[in-house]
């Protein structure tokens, strides 16, 4: 810029001594000349006034940022948080994201001890109802997750109860597949259904409802496998998931069913927002599969095929975060066909099973209360229980009816109570149940799904 | 017949996917209204901006509902205000879209506060102290300086996903700046230094600092959860000692609470727009600021 101005004087200079010694004949000619160098003139003046503008701006920019540089307070030298140092001394930089939710329970109910343990539910499951009157821990849940690297995602939920520490789920998740693809792998709840994926300490009631107990029990299907989603891109919320598994649940297939992965499973979800604060979730699911179990009825085993149908369906209204009503059904078709052995007397018989089972669940918050009532009823449709083509009766249709308040003191705690009025058991008798259950939850915030 | 039903349902499948190719204009996908308004007043034509969390809507609590996710699907960036205000939802979003331009690392995540300077770190926290972010303040859109930053942040990721366009996206920020300028000076001349005020959220920490004026207190004593008794007498106790002129409430703080304090104290309670479009007049950031700064000014 200097250097410019220099020569733009330098070159006024040269001009004007030009002018002042030009000899006096020209006169006319240079009186032209004069006028249009006067014009340059003026035009050069122009440019530099620009110039100095521009210059005057730039300065008070530069003003403005050293002003603004300043007022930004110099970093203080970040000390590293480690002690240690050495090779590794940055490594808890990468530990997991880690959180645990202790879920525990207390439980009464009418009946005695031993009337609880044999509490089944007849032509579904054999097996009886294992809450301890008095305290009950359902498990301190121990979730671990991070990125593993730009294309995976790593999952892992270790329930650790009385009994011993559990690999409840331990899979990768893909980021990086194209085409809305995600592929699930390892061991996780199967996608199919409304609640079968959620984890306890989000359900709605201490227990599972009666179609979860009665058809996949009550950890629900929880299976080593492979599960492929697809999310198209479409203006309406629609996913589609097929899932090969290793079939080890041991009420609906069983580890001793087939070698290799013997069930298989697809679901569609689909949702859509009603009105500016309501959302719909439905669809349908599917799992068919090799069975071998003991748990339709005592000292029996039944070998055969297994398909499980079901359909969700639930409305959430939730205008803000101090208030929602969310209205939440869940429909499930089981067919198995097979044999029947029993284990003392070496006898088979052919048995085909069609039932259906259903819950209706309601549940309204505001502010930090939530109240709930649900209801649960087999066999509303479907009732066929074939041992060599002769169908049995077993009686009353197994029913039960909940109700639940909570209060949720922050969101990472909770207490509810609960109570169910369960005929469950089809022989007129009535087990009367209450809870109160305490869950509170440490460490990284998880985020929630719908 | 059924070759060609087979190669339309093909096709339809092909465009699906690709859709997002044919049209020349970027996916942006913002969680939060303001966030929306910058990349709009900074892309205009040459984006489609969809916003995830309505104006009404508190922002720290938003469910990772399916419409959200189906929204990510397409973005070609997703842009969020970061320190951890929307962890209880977008990492479930970003999971569920299945949309690898918005995972973590890519560029198409783009996290605006890492242009921002944040107050109130904490160090050593746990959450008897309630919802708090460890990380910082993240409420720094009431911050000039901060999102002015952002602006140009934005104006660079843009230019890096759609570099055909630079010179539209450095005019529209050079406009941005120019406009940004001339509000700076008539918002500093509103005569807010050394007031005082009662806030129910920890919402106007930056606007506080940026102006020279004073949160005294806040009701919500314990940031997202509701105030006990305690903390309501404390609170009232303060308004006492310390005499501010008026309680800043927004569209989602609880009426209760914040109504039995003004009856207490005879204090006034200031509506305030917590993001664009929260309250009428709101319509972009600047205008936003406009009545946030003059309602502060008036109290």
């Amino acid at each position: 810029m200097k250097i410019k101005k220099i020569t733009l004087i330098f070159s006024d200079l040269l001009l004007i001594s030009w002018v002042a010694f030009a000899p006096a004949g020209m006169c006319q000619d240079i009186n032209e000349k004069i006028k249009s160098l006067e014009d340059m003139l003026k035009a050069q003046q122009e440019t530099i006034q620009k110039q100095q503008e521009i210059i005057k701006q730039l300065q008070e920019e530069l003003d403005q940022i050293k002003k603004q540089a300043a007022e930004i307070p110099a970093k203080p030298e970040e000390k590293p948080s480690y002690t240690s140092g050495g090779l590794f001394g940055a490594a808890s930089a990468y530990n997991p994201n880690i959180s645990l939710i202790l879920d525990t329970f207390g439980y009464s109910s009418s009946l005695k001890k031993d009337e609880l343990e044999k509490w089944n539910i007849p032509s579904f499951i054999s097996e009886g109802i294992d809450h301890k009157e008095g305290m009950n821990i359902h498990a301190a849940e121990l979730y671990l997750f991070a990125p593993v690297d730009p294309f995976f995602n790593l999952y892992a939920t270790i329930p650790v109860k009385q009994e011993g520490v559990e690999l409840e789920e331990a899979y990768l998740i893909t980021t990086n597949l194209p085409a809305g693809l995600q592929a699930k792998i390892g061991k996780f709840k199967s996608g199919f259904g409304r609640l079968n994926s959620q984890h306890s300490h989000v359900w709605n009631f201490v227990d599972q409802p009666l179609i979860y107990r009665a058809f996949v029990g009550h950890e629900g299907i929880n299976e080593k496998g492979i599960q492929l989603t697809w999310l198209p891109q479409l203006p309406i919320y629609t996913q589609f998931g097929v899932e090969a598994l290793q079939g080890e649940n041991e009420i609906l297939f069983g580890s001793d069913a087939s070698s290799g992965l013997h069930a298989f499973s697809a679901f569609i979800k689909s949702s859509i927002d009603v009105g500016d604060y309501g959302t719909l979730l439905f669809g349908p699911s599917v799992i068919a599969g090799k069975t071998r179990t003991d748990s339709i009825a005592e000292d029996h085993i039944f070998s055969g095929d297994s398909t499980l149908i079901g359909f969700e369906f639930t409305y959430k209204w939730k205008p803000s975060r101090w208030k929602s009503f969310t209205l939440q059904s869940e429909y499930m078709y089981r067919h198995q066909k097979g044999k029947l052995q029993d284990t003392t007397t070496q006898a088979i018989q052919n048995l085909t099973r069609s039932q259906d089972g259903i819950y209706l669940q309601s549940i309204y918050q505001t502010g930090r209360w939530g109240f709930g009532t649900r209801y649960d009823l087999l066999e509303p449709f479907k009732d066929q229980y074939k041992l060599d083509g002769a169908n049995i009766s077993f009686g009353n249709k197994p029913w039960r009816a909940s109700a639940m308040v909570e209060f949720n003191p922050s969101e990472f705690s909770k207490i509810r109570f609960q109570y169910n009025y369960d005929k469950s058991a089809r022989d007129g008798r009535t087990n009367n149940e209450w809870f109160i259950q305490f869950i509170g939850g440490v460490g990284a915030h998880a985020a929630h799904t719908f | 017949m059924k070759k060609n039903f087979l190669k339309i349902f093909l096709a339809g499948i092909f465009l699906t996917m690709f859709s997002s190719n044919l049209f020349a204009k970027i996916n942006v996908v913002a969680t939060l209204p303001w966030i929306a308004d910058l990349a709009k007043q900074i892309g205009k034509d040459h984006v489609s901006i969809t916003t995830l969390v309505k104006t009404s809507q508190d922002p720290h609590y938003v469910e990772a509902k399916p419409s959200l996710i189906i929204a990510a699907r397409k973005a070609d960036i997703l842009m969020y205000n970061g320190l951890d205000l929307e962890i209880g939802y977008l990492p479930v979003i970003i999971e569920s879209s299945k949309n690898p331009n918005i995972q973590p690392g890519k560029s198409g995540n783009f996290d605006c506060s890492q242009f921002v300077t944040p107050i109130e770190k904490l160090s050593s926290v746990d959450r008897s102290m309630g919802d708090i972010h460890p990380r910082g303040n993240p409420h720094y859109h009431f911050s000039p300086a901060n999102v002015l930053k952002v602006a140009q942040g934005m104006t660079e990721i843009l230019v890096k996903i759609d570099p055909a366009n630079e010179a539209y996206y450095r005019k529209n920020y050079q406009a941005f700046y120019s406009k940004w300028q001339e509000k700076i000076k008539k918002w500093k001349s509103a005569n807010l230094a050394g007031k005082k005020f009662v806030a129910y959220h920890t919402l106007f920490s930056y606007l506080a600092k940026e102006f020279n004026f004073q949160i005294v207190g806040c009701i919500e004593a314990k940031p997202g959860i509701p105030p006990s008794s305690g903390d309501i007498q404390k609170i009232i106790d303060t308004i006492n000692k310390t005499k501010p002129a008026a309680i800043l409430a927004n569209v989602y703080s609880p009426k209760k609470p914040v109504d039995f304090v003004a009856e207490k104290t005879g204090l006034k309670v200031i509506l305030v727009p917590h993001d664009v479009g929260s309250l009428p007049g709101t319509d972009d950031w600047f205008s936003f600021m406009d009545k946030v700064i003059s309602l502060l000014s008036e109290a």
